[in-house]
């Protein structure tokens, strides 16, 4: 008995001493889950490069993304909006820099179910649907249906910059369904013949995107800016990451061709 | 069986101890007392637990009734976090997380009660241990399989099938309730009658009742056949799974309660001439109704505390239904918003918005703890009513 | 009331009883049944030649000569109809403006399909994402995909008043009196000349990494990272659950003292998932600082809270259903008190401490929300023993929600999903059904 618990003392203080041992070899990625597919698809580009590297990724909101980042929890945070005022504010309280990446554009699409006929809305009548004004797709000339509203949640970045380019500061109706995600509006819309929602460029396949004042959503409109909800989407670290080390080859990495046919091929757009 | 041999060595062993010197006879003492210390610390780690818990959300709730009041929390619906004005009305996450569990405790109670009467007084020993095991393993489901479920395979079906279903469940549950209630209600009613005329007019009563509960039945039937589900991430598609995940519990503690209600109440029942289901839902019923209530309790504890399945399925709208039984519209529960909306701000940042998350934990955690309080209290009285 | 009726009433009572079992017993089927059969689908199913290939060139597995003479002989399949998309595009670009027009855009979106379907085309530059680098893996997704070369969707929206209506129209019908027509028969009748369908068991699903975000591979750092967590949970729920039951039962006297202790265990019981994954973040992450980021251990503890009530309760009843005998017997040798429970009553209670224990390493196995803030993430490697103290990892539960909900083509990946379900609540209704014996077993062997 007692030689049992020594042993496991000793084997925890073992593990423990190991683990203190700052982990070079692991960046923790946290944040949007509109940047997810491009953060995935680079992970594992340079795993597959550099397998001694374990890069970790969680989704769960641009907000939660800089809360990590500044908490320390985090060493790159996907985040499909700016960093706030606030946000930047208590990172430097806490000593935190934030260096903000640009590392591709993205647009916005407003997407219903492929049994919608429509065809377009125009900003006035999408923040009309979102406050609840317009209940029945009817009244904007469509099948007699009631409308399904589905949002994001409220860490969500791409639910920010839609309620700034879209909603201009209105609020969203209550009976809006939030889901947490890109995936889960895609899903939600490709399932629901009423319902309308809004996901980033590299996931319209399955639903129906529908011109926004005229403009359809794809990567050729939002790299000439014409699209009207486009945005860039981030990627944040704390400080400048140093040449040569795995964090600043993953966030140079959009930069480089190859960087950018990934980009592509996620469906978003790539910056010059 | 010990030797002679074996307790004179034993003996040995323990007589010196008698010999010992006042010292050593101290030492073994604190020996003996440190050992019983270190025992309750540890046990206590738990009690501490409990405290740490409530020390801890109670600590980042409170900023946010400073901040913000507890007036708006309690009584608005307008659930803007995020805004520029920020509001923080989470009426209708208490009214969305009620609902859900209110529906819940509809499916899981009377399922529960008479499968928990089934199995304690019906179903022969043999057939016991075959149904047991049933209800451990929807217990032990988890609840990601659940939300899975709901959200895959269950709200997709509601959409399309929704009207159909719920006509299908009307007449399945309804009929026989119908059948039923036609004949003990002519029944009762045609009693104080003589043979001759009691059967004409029974059979007039059980026409004329009968076609009418058919007819209001078919109505029913019908006008839910013709309904068309706009979303399937409703507050019904939630009820049922929670109902579902609710009954392994509500099972076995009624279960429990109406074992420990002796024979002799069910034997003097008998002996009195009542029918098997006359004795158990005049005498024992009312017996364990203690350990019953318990149990309904358990599962609403059940219900309320759980996130994943509400997360994925409930469609998380922060909206009182309207109107406010309407299971078909998508609802909010405290639960889902604590998970969905945790981490955008938190202390470093400052805000309502992440002190907010806590006070909705803090309001569950009282809710579960007075419900625990109260349940412990009812099994306890039933269980000493068994014994005295 | 007369007899009969109270007959009926009865009757009907039990029929109700029987009932509601039978409910519960469908309801319990209706759940398992689809997780099952699509689960199993995940390991048990028709795979192309594109599936193999992979599991080639990733793992080096098959055989490599016969592979490559399938892999050979599905391209000369494929051969004709890359020659006639070639000669069909050469046509176009020396044809006259009119006819590029026409024929640019169906041209470019038959090509895509073709790629989705069959991989990408031979000379053209390798794709960078995984995905885009095999055709179709599974056979039937190839048929799906089939279906959307040889048809297109078109959605007649001409009354706007009514949802659209959806007409399947065969791509044969753009290509009419082109070379490019006599592409879609061909396709058709060959396709199992080019994907060479055949009927797979793919154990490795368990073991392997994912690659390309669950398009390929296995689920075994999920497997791997619930591993961790619930034998973490147990390293720390056993023992401190032991030595409190021990204290509970042996040690303490009934006191008030000892009844708000019974109270805080049950009321641990009742505490909500979702609070102890907030108590996790605040108090071991942000307070404690166990770990700089999210990471199994932190998850662990967290989840060890949760079950530690079940564990003492567990451990409780084990050791209370000891007989005295063999209490007073030790005691009557001159065994200490703490000598006669370590070497007499533990042992003796051991069976159903684990019974107790199996079951709450089921639970611990299927929660989801303490491990939401304190160690998931989506994506990660298989974690190393030693990295469990600082990194976090991927688990079953969380990653059926993620892949659920948040993943972009959650379509694509219904067998994964599936999967990954089926693991679970086989493990967990593994770990049950193995409790249920040794409860069986200790139950006879302590009547008789």
């Amino acid at each position: 008995m007692k030689r049992f618990i020594a042993g496991t003392l000793a084997v925890a203080v073992m593990g423990g001493g190991i683990a203190l041992a700052k982990d070079a070899n692991k960046i923790v990625m946290d944040g949007s889950t509109t940047v997810g597919p491009i953060a995935k698809a680079f992970a594992e580009y340079y795993m597959d490069k550099h397998p001694d590297v374990n890069i970790t990724i969680s989704e769960s909101g641009s907000g939660n993304g800089a809360k990590s980042l500044i908490n320390g929890a985090c060493d790159v945070g996907n985040m499909s909006r700016p960093m706030k005022k606030s946000e930047k504010d208590a990172a430097e309280s806490v000593g935190v820099l934030p260096i903000e990446h640009i590392i591709a554009m993205d647009g916005i699409a407003v997407v219903v179910h492929e049994s919608n006929p429509l065809q377009g809305l125009t900003t006035a009548q999408i923040r009309d649907v979102y406050t609840g004004k317009i209940t029945n797709w009817k009244d904007l000339g469509g099948p007699d249906l009631p409308i399904v509203v589905i949002s994001r949640d409220t860490n969500s970045g791409t639910y920010e910059t839609f309620e700034s380019l879209v909603m201009k500061k209105e609020k969203i109706a209550g009976k809006t369904e939030y889901v947490g995600s890109n995936g889960a509006i895609r899903q939600r819309v490709m399932s629901t013949p009423g319902a309308v929602g809004y996901v980033g460029l590299a996931f319209r396949e399955g639903v129906k995107p529908i011109k926004v004042n005229g403009i359809e959503a794809t990567p050729g409109t939002v790299a000439t800016r014409i699209y009207p909800v486009a945005r860039p989407l981030y990627m944040y670290t704390n400080g400048r990451p140093k040449k040569g080390t795995p964090l600043y080859d993953l966030i140079n990495l959009s930069g480089t061709p190859e960087g950018k046919k990934i980009i592509e091929a996620t469906g978003f757009v790539p910056v010059n | 069986m010990p030797t002679t041999l074996g307790t004179m060595q034993t003996a040995t062993r323990i007589m010196p101890s008698l010999l010992l010197s006042h010292r050593t006879r101290l030492r073994q003492r604190v020996g003996a007392a440190l050992g019983n210390g270190l025992l309750l610390a540890v046990t206590s780690l738990s009690m501490l637990a409990v405290f740490f818990i409530f020390f801890f959300i109670a600590r980042d709730a409170l900023p946010f009734f400073r901040l913000e009041g507890v007036r708006e929390f309690f009584t608005s619906t307008h659930w803007y976090p995020s805004a520029g004005e920020a509001e923080f009305g989470a009426l209708a996450m208490f009214v969305g997380s009620g609902l859900v569990t209110l529906g819940a405790t509809l499916v899981a109670v009377p399922l529960g009660i008479a499968a928990a009467v089934c199995l304690s007084d019906m179903i022969p020993f043999s057939m016991r241990q075959v149904i047991k095991p049933i209800i451990e393993m929807l217990a032990a489901i988890p609840s990601v399989a659940y939300g899975f479920f709901a959200l895959i395979v269950f709200a997709p079906l509601l959409q399309q099938q929704g009207g159909h279903l719920l006509a299908v469940a009307t007449w399945i549950l309804g009929l026989p309730l119908v059948v039923l209630g036609v004949i003990v209600f002519s029944d009762v009613a045609t009693d104080r009658l003589r043979d001759r005329p009691r059967l004409v007019i029974r059979v007039i009563l059980m026409a004329l009742f009968g076609g009418g509960a058919l007819a209001g039945l078919a109505w029913i039937g019908h006008t839910l056949g013709a309904l068309k589900i706009a979303s399937g991430t409703n507050a019904l598609n939630v009820s049922i799974i929670l109902g579902i995940m609710a009954l392994p519990t509500v099972v076995s503690v009624s279960e429990d309660a109406l074992q420990s209600v002796g024979r002799e109440l069910r034997e003097g029942s008998y002996a009195l001439g009542a029918t098997r289901a006359e004795m158990l839902v005049k005498t024992v019923l009312p017996a364990a109704a203690g350990g019953i209530l318990a149990a309904v309790i358990m599962g609403v504890m059940r219900a309320i505390g759980e996130t994943m399945v509400v997360w994925m399925a409930s469609g998380n709208a922060a909206r009182i239904p309207s109107p406010w039984y309407n299971m078909l519209d998508p609802v909010r529960t405290l639960t889902a918003t604590i998970a969905g909306d945790m981490g955008e701000a938190d202390h470093v940042t400052g805000s309502a918005r992440y002190h907010v998350l806590f006070a909705m934990a803090l309001a569950l955690l009282v809710f579960s703890f007075v419900c625990n309080i109260i349940s412990e209290k009812f099994i306890r009285r039933t269980r000493q009513q068994a014994k005295g | 009331m007369r007899l009969e009726t109270r007959k009926l009433l009865d009757r009907s009572f039990t029929g109700s009883g029987i009932l509601a079992i039978a409910l519960m017993a469908a309801a319990l089927i209706v759940l398992l049944a689809p997780m099952f059969i699509r689960g199993a689908g995940a390991i048990f199913f028709t795979a192309t030649i594109e599936h193999r290939r992979f599991m080639l060139e990733r793992f080096n597995r098959g055989n490599r000569p016969q592979l490559e003479a399938e892999i050979k002989a599905a391209r000369k399949a494929r051969a004709p109809v890359y020659r006639m998309l070639a000669d069909f595009e050469r046509c176009l670009a020396t044809g006259d403006a009119a006819e590029r027009r026409r024929y640019e855009k169906p041209f470019r979106e038959l090509k895509k399909k073709i790629q989705i379907l069959l991989g990408p085309i031979p000379g053209a530059p390798r794709p960078m994402l995984m995905r885009n680098q095999y055709g179709q893996t599974r056979w039937d997704r190839a048929q799906v995909k089939l279906s959307r070369v040889l048809y297109r969707e078109e959605w007649d929206y001409s009354d706007p008043t009514r949802s659209g209506i959806m007409h399947l129209k065969p791509r044969t019908a753009d290509f009419a009196g082109t070379s490019l027509e006599a592409l879609f028969p061909y396709l058709k009748n060959n396709i199992d000349r080019m994907l060479l369908p055949r009927r797979t068991v793919y154990w490795q699903f368990l073991t392997d990494t994912s690659f390309d975000a669950h398009f390929f591979g296995g689920i075994w750092p999920e497997i791997l990272g619930t591993f961790y967590l619930t034998i973490g949970a147990m390293l720390f729920a056993l023992p401190l659950g032991i030595i409190a039951a021990i204290y509970l039962t042996e040690y303490a006297r009934e006191s008030r003292f000892i009844e708000i202790l019974r109270t805080c265990i049950s009321t641990l019981a009742g505490v909500p998932s979702i609070v102890f994954g907030l108590f996790g973040l605040a108090f071991f992450i942000n307070t404690l600082k166990v770990s700089s980021s999210k990471s199994v251990l932190a998850g662990a503890m967290t989840l060890a809270l949760m079950i530690l009530p079940t564990v003492i309760r567990a451990a409780e009843e084990a050791i209370r259903a000891v007989p005295a005998a063999y209490k007073e017997a030790a005691l009557s040798l001159g065994a200490g008190r703490w000598h006669a429970i370590c070497s007499i009553i533990l042992p003796a209670a051991l069976p159903g401490i684990l019974t107790g224990s199996v079951i709450s390493m089921g639970r611990a196995a299927g929660e989801t929300a303490p491990i939401i803030f304190t160690a998931a993430v989506s994506v990660g490697k298989p974690l190393a023993l030693w990295q469990v103290f600082t990194q976090p990892t991927p688990a079953l539960s969380w990653n059926i929600y993620n892949l659920a909900t948040e993943h972009a083509a959650v379509d694509e990946i219904r067998h994964v999903q599936y999967g990954m379900v089926l693991v679970l609540v086989s493990l967990v209704l593994l770990l049950n059904l193995a409790a249920i014996l040794m409860r069986a077993r200790i139950s006879k062997r302590l009547r008789g």
